[in-house]
C-alpha cells in the first residue's frame, strides 16, 4: 500500500502541475482574445479560440477535482484502499479494455492536439478531427455503459 | 454461475462493501458475482473462499459450467 501511496502523491504533483500550466495558458488565451483584431476575425477564428479556452478550463477543472479526490484519499486509509481496489479491480479492468481504454484516450488526446494545430491552417480539418474524437469517445462510453449493465 | 457468497455474508453479518474491501475488489463486483452476471477469476474466487475459511467448491457452484 505504501507503493500506491507514493504513486498517489506523484499523481497529485502531476495534477498540480497541470492546473498551474492551464492557469498560465488560460491567462494567455484571454490576453490573446483581448488583443486580437475583432474587425478581421472570422466566425471560425472565434470557434477555434473558444474551443481552446474551453479545453483549458476543462483540463483545469479535472486537475483540481483530481487533486481534491487524491488528497482526501491519501489522508484516509480506507479511502486509499477503496481507490486501490477500484483501480485494480478485475471486472473494471475487463470493462475498460472492452471499451478500448487506454488506446481510445491516447488517440483522442493526439487527435485533439492535431485538431488545434490544424485549426490555424484549415478549419475543415479541425471540425473533422473534433467530430471524430467526439464520435470515438461516445462509442467508448456507450460500450462501457453497456458492459457495466451486463457484467 | 451460482454462488453462496450472499448466504455466507448474511451469516457473518457482512456488507458487500466490507467483503469487497477485505478481498481487494469493489462493491459492484461483489454484487455482479452474487447475481451471477460476472464470473470471478480464479484468484478472486480463491480470495473470497479463503476469507470465509472455505474451499472454492464450497462457495462457487460449477455444475452449470459443465454444460456444453
Amino acid at each position: 500500500m505504501e507503493k500506491f501511496r507514493t504513486k498517489v502523491k506523484q499523481r497529485i504533483a502531476i495534477s498540480s502541475g497541470m492546473a498551474l500550466v492551464t492557469v498560465v495558458l488560460g491567462a494567455f488565451s484571454i490576453y490573446s482574445i483581448n488583443i486580437s483584431d475583432i474587425s478581421t476575425a472570422t466566425h471560425s477564428d472565434g470557434f477555434v479560440a473558444g474551443f481552446q479556452f474551453g479545453l483549458i478550463i476543462s483540463i483545469f477543472g479535472f486537475s483540481v477535482f483530481d487533486i481534491i479526490k487524491l488528497s482526501l484519499a491519501i489522508n484516509d486509509e480506507t479511502k486509499l484502499k477503496i481507490l486501490y481496489n477500484k483501480e485494480h479491480d478485475e471486472r473494471l479492468k475487463t470493462i475498460r479494455s472492452k471499451a478500448g481504454m487506454p488506446i481510445i484516450a491516447i488517440t483522442s488526446v493526439l487527435m485533439i492536439i492535431a485538431a488545434i494545430i490544424a485549426g490555424y491552417f484549415n478549419i475543415v480539418v479541425f471540425y473533422t478531427l473534433v467530430i471524430a474524437v467526439a464520435a470515438q469517445l461516445s462509442v467508448s462510453a456507450m460500450v462501457k455503459l453497456y458492459c457495466m449493465k451486463t457484467m | 454461475m451460482k454462488t453462496r457468497i450472499k448466504e455466507l455474508r448474511k451469516e457473518r453479518k457482512l456488507s458487500q462493501e466490507e467483503l469487497a474491501l477485505a478481498v481487494g475488489t469493489t462493491r459492484q463486483t461483489i454484487t455482479s458475482i452474487e447475481v451471477g452476471k460476472y464470473t470471478a477469476s480464479l484468484v478472486l474466487a480463491y480470495k473470497i473462499a479463503h476469507y470465509f475459511g472455505l474451499t472454492i467448491e464450497e462457495v462457487f457452484d460449477f455444475s452449470d459450467e459443465n454444460e456444453f
